[in-house]
């Protein structure tokens, strides 16, 4: 298991976790330098990003944890270029998050389903992925048959025909997660894609999203402010602090492949999600 | 058209943790079985409130219409109302069967001219509306405009109309398209503005075009609102065809309302036939709406009540 924090081991942090994760050039997918947001409204600032450096390797389950406020979220719609950093630099695979987001290198899963009400289930997962064909270049989503397979794995095949209004809350957040996985983007952003679900329907969700994850060789950045959740999908937590929004430590997951519910109870487990709490508790403002 | 949100076979708690009764995805509520509890009733039941409710749907509005109609006839022989003052309704009927000639060609001419403004107006309002969407200075510049179109009655300007446009259909459509214009600006405003913002954002992660966003997210986004707008138009739309009528033309019904309004005593018929055949035609034109509206928006909330 390898802990670091920023506040106050910051000499040494370069050289065991700086958020690099010992990472070669060649293995790193999402490098962030240096990055800092500045919200401003009536004249207030608020410092959502201070000095945020962080390198996701390539096909890579990286968790950002951490209170309401601290910037996970701010974070991950800076990589995914649907904000701009106020200063430093994100590089995805040697391209700007821009450009990344123009060869759609995204895959976007959001808190809320947002599917689209007059579209049944089967149109939903492909709305991303047909919705500007015209535009030529980028990254090619999955054909049908892999889609119709994703359909499948996550219990809808019966309900293809079926509209979001006669769904349930967790049958609609997996037509969400098929329709990210479903764009075949190699960058998966998901913003607490669980977090109104309930508990059962939660730890549920958690399994099939490894399963796919496992399947499509993804790099994914999962926000979340749940522990045990960051802790079971993750390869690395990163944990984030608020006022400023920062990283203040970085863990790896010490938990083997493939993960399966019977590790919840293992001490490993509570080892992380016992460390974890901790330090968001010691930078908690 | 509506069902209710399915069981999750995969994940809804009741669905495994309840362990005297199984559920069957091939099958519905015969399938279950449940001890003490007697599904061949509720079903019934459930049949007998689905046939009260088609009743209360169908049957409520045509017994408030007939019951309006008879006492109506039921006053006129109390009260001893002169027919010069107000015909029974049985004899305004009798009247437009009499001379059903005249009521079709002057109702076609009306209908068409309403039909006119109302697309004229909502492909107006569209054009407008998405520009306001878009731009909150255009928005702001045009609202006033919007607001003084809506509060100055068309009655006061339509003489200044057909001075600019002349006698005949050319100005009839502008007082119609400008009666029908501003319901459809606020709504489709409001509609291609009430697009899921998540749903804008992920279309923007994929880097979708404004015009494809518009095609394929803010136009069908809009269409509740602009069916509301549609069903208010529809009655404004024959508002102001018949006052277009009444300043600058010779046919239709406004027409025939005004000619009769000259002489009331020998044209009394004439001018309550029209009324009749005037909200004869607004009532199919909204009948016609609704219809579109559930086939079109069967996904929408409005139409799950």
């Amino acid at each position: 298991m390898m802990s670091t924090t920023m506040d106050d081991t910051a000499h040494r942090a370069s050289q065991v976790d700086d958020g690099r994760g010992g990472a070669t050039s060649a293995s790193v997918h999402v490098s962030i330098c240096d990055v800092h947001k500045v919200f401003r409204r009536r004249g207030q600032t608020v410092e959502a990003l201070r000095s945020v450096n962080l390198d996701i390797r390539r096909g890579e389950f990286i968790s950002l944890l951490g209170p309401s406020g601290c910037g996970k979220s701010t974070l991950l719609r800076v990589i995914g270029g649907l904000t701009g950093p106020d200063a430093g630099t994100v590089d995805i695979g040697g391209e700007s998050p821009t450009d990344a987001r123009k060869s759609k290198q995204f895959g976007l899963v959001p808190q809320t389903p947002a599917l689209v009400p007059w579209a049944t289930v089967e149109r939903n997962v492909r709305f991303l992925s047909t919705l500007d064909q015209r535009r030529e270049g980028g990254h090619a989503p999955l054909s049908d048959a892999e889609i119709d397979d994703l359909i499948e794995t996550v219990g809808l095949g019966k309900f293809r025909k079926s509209y979001p209004h006669e769904l349930s809350g967790g049958m609609q957040q997996r037509v969400s997660l098929v329709r990210g996985f479903a764009l075949g983007a190699p960058i998966l952003l998901m913003d607490e894609p669980f977090a109104a679900l309930d508990e059962i329907t939660r730890a549920d969700m958690r399994y099939l999203l490894l399963e796919l994850w496992q399947r499509t060789g993804t790099t994914v950045v999962f926000v979340t402010h749940s522990i045990t959740e960051a802790v079971i999908l993750s390869d690395r937590v990163v944990v984030m602090a608020a006022r400023p929004g920062r990283i203040a430590a970085v863990e790896s997951i010490a938990l083997g492949r493939p993960r399966v519910p019977t590790m919840e109870d293992s001490p490993e487990f509570h080892e992380h999600v016992r460390v974890l709490r901790s330090q968001l508790q010691d930078h908690h403002a | 058209m509506s069902r209710e949100p399915v069981m999750d076979p995969v994940t809804d708690m009741s669905a495994d943790a309840v362990t005297d009764r199984t559920v069957s995805t091939e099958g519905g509520l015969e399938h279950l079985a449940v001890q003490g509890v007697d599904i061949a009733e509720l079903l019934a039941a459930d049949n007998r409130r689905a046939r009260q409710q088609a009743l209360l749907r169908f049957g409520a509005p045509v017994i408030g219409v007939v019951a309006f109609f008879a006492a109506w006839q039921l006053a006129i022989v109390i009260f001893d109302i002169p027919r010069y003052q107000l015909p029974a309704p049985w004899d305004i009927v009798k009247h437009i069967a009499g001379d059903p000639g005249f009521y079709i060609r002057n109702g076609r001419v009306t209908a068409w001219e309403a039909f006119l403004g109302f697309s004229v107006a909502l492909v107006l309002a569209l054009i407008g509306g998405t520009l306001m969407a878009h731009s909150p200075f255009i928005e702001r510049a045009s609202l006033p405009l919007a607001v003084l179109i809506q509060v100055t009655p068309i009655i006061a300007y339509a003489p200044a109309i057909v001075i600019w446009f002349g006698f005949g259909l050319k100005s009839i459509l502008v007082i119609t398209s400008l009666v029908c214009f501003v319901p459809f600006l606020v709504n489709s405003v409001a509609g291609l503005r009430s697009v899921d913002p998540n749903l804008l954002e992920l279309a923007r992660s994929v880097d979708a075009r404004k015009r494809v966003i518009f095609w394929r997210l803010r136009l069908p986004s809009s269409l509740p609102f602009l069916f509301s707008a549609a069903r208010i138009a529809v009655g404004l739309a024959l508002i102001g065809a018949v006052l277009g009528e009444f300043f600058g033309s010779r046919e239709g019904l406004g027409y025939a309302i005004k000619t009769a309004q000259a002489r009331p005593i020998q044209l009394i018929d004439q001018l309550w036939g029209s009324i009749f055949v005037l909200g004869l035609m607004g009532g199919v034109a909204t009948l016609l709406i609704g219809a579109l509206e559930r086939v079109l928006l069967h996904w929408h909330s409005s139409q799950r009540l």
